[in-house]
């Protein structure tokens, strides 16, 4: 029972003692962070595998749920804990070779930034949900400006303002919802939401939609996200796309479906705007990655463009919505974080990721490039890697609710990514004109984004091997009553 | 031509906005099921959790994870501002105060002392606690740097220190809440958990609530110390 605290208490300990364990231990820094991560990591499994079988709930201080503060795990938030934890670890490993300049901050950081991921994925409070996506958030403006050059100086102040107007929203939104139901709690605020008059509970809606969306960069809000990408190290951008825009899409999925219910969704023509803001949010998305030359910057538009798709899944507001949306995320997390590891070990060489300066890498660099060509043929969606699969299985929801042009859409989305995927994949492959001799990919760079190619033609058996863990997904999301019984114990 | 835009977007929106609030602030009176919770903490905070002021009882005890969470957003401020902000060098003050600035603080140095560790060690009986106390703690260090100066030599191995003692107030956060599950509770709990809370209106009371507020205090105090440092500059 008390293994679900010490999700969160781990990595925020050990962030905390990294400062004082590095001035005795100097030696042991890397293992330290090792041991920490890996116990983690099981601590991880472990939890998340009995939340599958059993929801598990968890007040803090034994206080009853309405008085104090409540952690909540169900399948939904098992899947997103599995999937974050394992990115980290992954990304832990090969930042202890990648980084090395301000180590320790480093580090300290990005453990901070993941103890906050996981508060906000499990916690079932509207104010602790905040605490932790403040958490998230300033972390993640320190480890933009990480390199300390110009560039990402001028990406993290970007971040930095607009993630505060996005904070101001979210607060907004906190307060007028306690000052309309006095109670934080989620699920006693879904019993007494039910009383709200319409016009307030739309004003809320829209301070919550508009204050995640600009987080995870639906399109007119998303201007900040390739500034960041630019020049910022491929740990972090990893870590980003993977953790930080995944997370407030989990808040706002979390409050959305729970808070308003599955009826409002479909009533006040939320579901219409948010499956043609995420149409929007792709189209435009793959056509400026496909004016990059960075490939940073490429790798963050495609990030935005399937936010897109994931936010239309989800927004269709039934369980096999719920089901597409979740796989896809999963496989986005795998496949953004394969690409920008193996494009962290390009980085690693070159120094530079303009796309034109890749000529000739594939054989120089066979297993990165390779990784990369998966990862790619992945994200497009093409048989048989996972992305495949759950592209699939979003264009037959979104067909069934009716949605035919969307639908098609997707389809044109994907020619694009395909075109400017092979654009790079080309010039990885194509014959150098100089001979690159220097060139080394060392174990630990190459490990992490190895396992996570080699997930991308795992992840596609998902359905075949683990269809408890996604029939069971949808439970306590679509029926916000089975949430509120569970959290209030009634 | 742009700045219009702007200027009519913002007023659109503001507009908006206003008319909204305006709707709902009319009917102010609280209905009762709406203060439900309050009532509850005003009811039994004190018996419960043993301190008689109530800010403190819901921050330290009903709601201490969320203060963990805040004492957390300082710690990575800190970090993000030592990690961006290092300077090659700090220049030396010469602004020369006159004797009464010097002694004038000199004099108030010990009070100020005296003041802290009043709010933070009467946190959980008058209002105050650690964050306040720790403020007050950062600015005996800002007005010491202030009159008398700064010398770099000295600055980076005091930095250092502060930033150790910052690191041991939230790990003392931290494991005073993980004696709550040693003692076979949840996480964080304080009278449930079997530490004792006195009599309330006592010094000694209220379990685990001063504890934790010494430790946010010295977290606070150095935290804040720590970003005055780093980004005091003299021209």
């Amino acid at each position: 029972m008390d293994r679900v605290i010490w999700l969160i208490i781990l990595p925020l300990l050990t962030a905390f003692s990294l400062g004082l364990l590095k001035l005795y231990f100097k030696r042991y820094f890397n293992y330290i962070i090792i041991i920490s991560s890996t116990v983690h990591i099981i601590l991880a499994f472990v939890v998340a595998n009995q939340a599958i079988k059993e929801p598990i709930v968890y007040n803090l201080g034994n206080w009853s749920p309405l008085l104090g503060i409540t952690l909540v795990i169900d399948s939904f938030s098992a899947l997103f804990l599995l999937a974050i934890v394992t990115l980290a670890y992954l990304v832990t490993i090969y930042a202890i070779k990648f980084i090395k300049r301000d180590k320790l901050k480093y580090h300290t950081l990005s453990l901070l930034l993941l103890t906050g991921a996981i508060g906000i994925v499990i916690t079932g409070d509207l104010f602790n949900l905040y605490v932790f996506f403040e958490i998230v958030s300033i972390s993640s403006y320190a480890l933009a400006a990480i390199n300390k050059d110009k560039e990402s100086f001028e990406g993290a102040f970007k971040y930095l303002i607009l993630g505060s107007i996005s904070g101001i929203l979210i607060l907004l939104a906190i307060i007028l919802i306690y000052q309309s139901t006095g109670t934080l709690n989620l699920a006693q605020a879904a019993v007494k939401f039910k009383e709200v008059p319409r016009n307030l509970k739309v004003t809320i809606l829209t301070f919550y939609l508009i204050g995640f969306a600009s987080k995870f960069a639906l399109v007119p809000l998303h201007s900040y996200l390739a500034d960041v990408y630019s020049k910022a190290s491929v740990t972090f951008t990893a870590l980003s796309s993977g953790i930080v825009l995944k997370t407030s899409l989990y808040a706002l999925i979390r409050i959305v479906y729970i808070l308003f219910g599955v009826e409002f969704i479909i009533d006040s023509g939320l579901q219409d705007i948010l499956i043609y803001w995420g149409t929007l949010t792709f189209i435009a998305a793959h056509l400026l990655a496909y004016q990059q030359n960075s490939l940073r910057r490429l790798l963050g538009y495609s990030s935005i463009a399937h936010m897109g798709y994931i936010i239309m899944a989800f927004a269709l507001a039934n369980k096999g919505g719920i089901i597409a949306g979740s796989y896809h995320l999963t496989n986005h997390i795998v496949m953004k974080g394969a690409l920008f590891l193996a494009t962290g070990i390009f980085i690693y060489n070159l120094k530079d990721d303009q796309i034109s300066k890749l000529k000739g890498i594939g054989k120089t660099l066979p297993y990165s490039s390779l990784i990369f060509t998966i990862a790619a043929l992945a994200i497009i969606g093409l048989p048989p890697f996972n992305g495949f699969v759950s592209k699939w299985l979003i264009i037959k929801q979104v067909l069934e609710a009716n949605y035919s042009i969307p639908a098609f859409l997707i389809l044109i989305g994907s020619l694009l990514s395909l075109i400017y995927y092979l654009r790079v994949i080309k010039e990885l492959y194509s014959k150098a004109n100089d001979d690159k001799s220097l060139v080394k990919e060392p174990l630990i760079l190459k490990l992490p984004a190895l396992t996570l190619g080699l997930f991308c033609l795992l992840l596609s058996l998902l359905p075949s091997f683990a269809p408890k863990l996604l029939e069971t997904l949808p439970e306590f999301l679509i029926k916000q009553n089975n949430y509120i019984n569970l959290l209030l114990r009634r | 031509m742009r700045r219009i835009y702007i200027l009519a977007l913002i007023l659109i929106l503001a507009s908006l906005l206003f008319f909204t609030f305006y709707d709902l602030l009319h009917p102010t009176e609280f209905e009762t099921d709406k203060t439900q919770i309050s009532d509850y903490y005003i009811e039994h905070g004190v018996k419960e959790t043993g301190a008689i002021n109530l800010v403190t009882a819901i921050l330290f005890d009903y709601r201490a994870f969320d203060t963990l969470g805040e004492a957390t957003v300082i710690f990575i401020a800190v970090s993000a501002i030592s990690l961006l902000a290092t300077k090659e060098r700090v220049l030396v003050s010469n602004t020369n105060f006159s004797p009464i600035v010097y002694q004038g603080i000199s004099f108030i140095i010990p009070f100020l002392y005296i003041l802290a560790f009043y709010l933070i060690f009467y946190g959980h009986l008058s209002p105050g606690g650690g964050f306040t106390g720790g403020v007050v703690i950062a600015t005996t260090f800002v007005l010491l740097k202030m009159t008398f100066g700064i010398r770099y030599s000295r600055e980076e191995k005091s930095l250092q220190r502060r930033s150790l003692i910052e690191s041991c107030g939230a790990i003392g956060f931290i494991i005073v809440g993980i004696l709550g599950i040693v003692r076979g509770d949840s996480f964080l709990a304080n009278g449930q958990a079997g530490f004792d809370l006195g009599v309330a209106g006592q010094l000694l009371s209220a379990g685990i609530i001063p504890i934790l507020n010494l430790f946010t205090g010295i977290k606070v105090g150095s935290g804040l110390a720590i970003i005055f440092h780093r980004l005091v500059r003299e021209e």
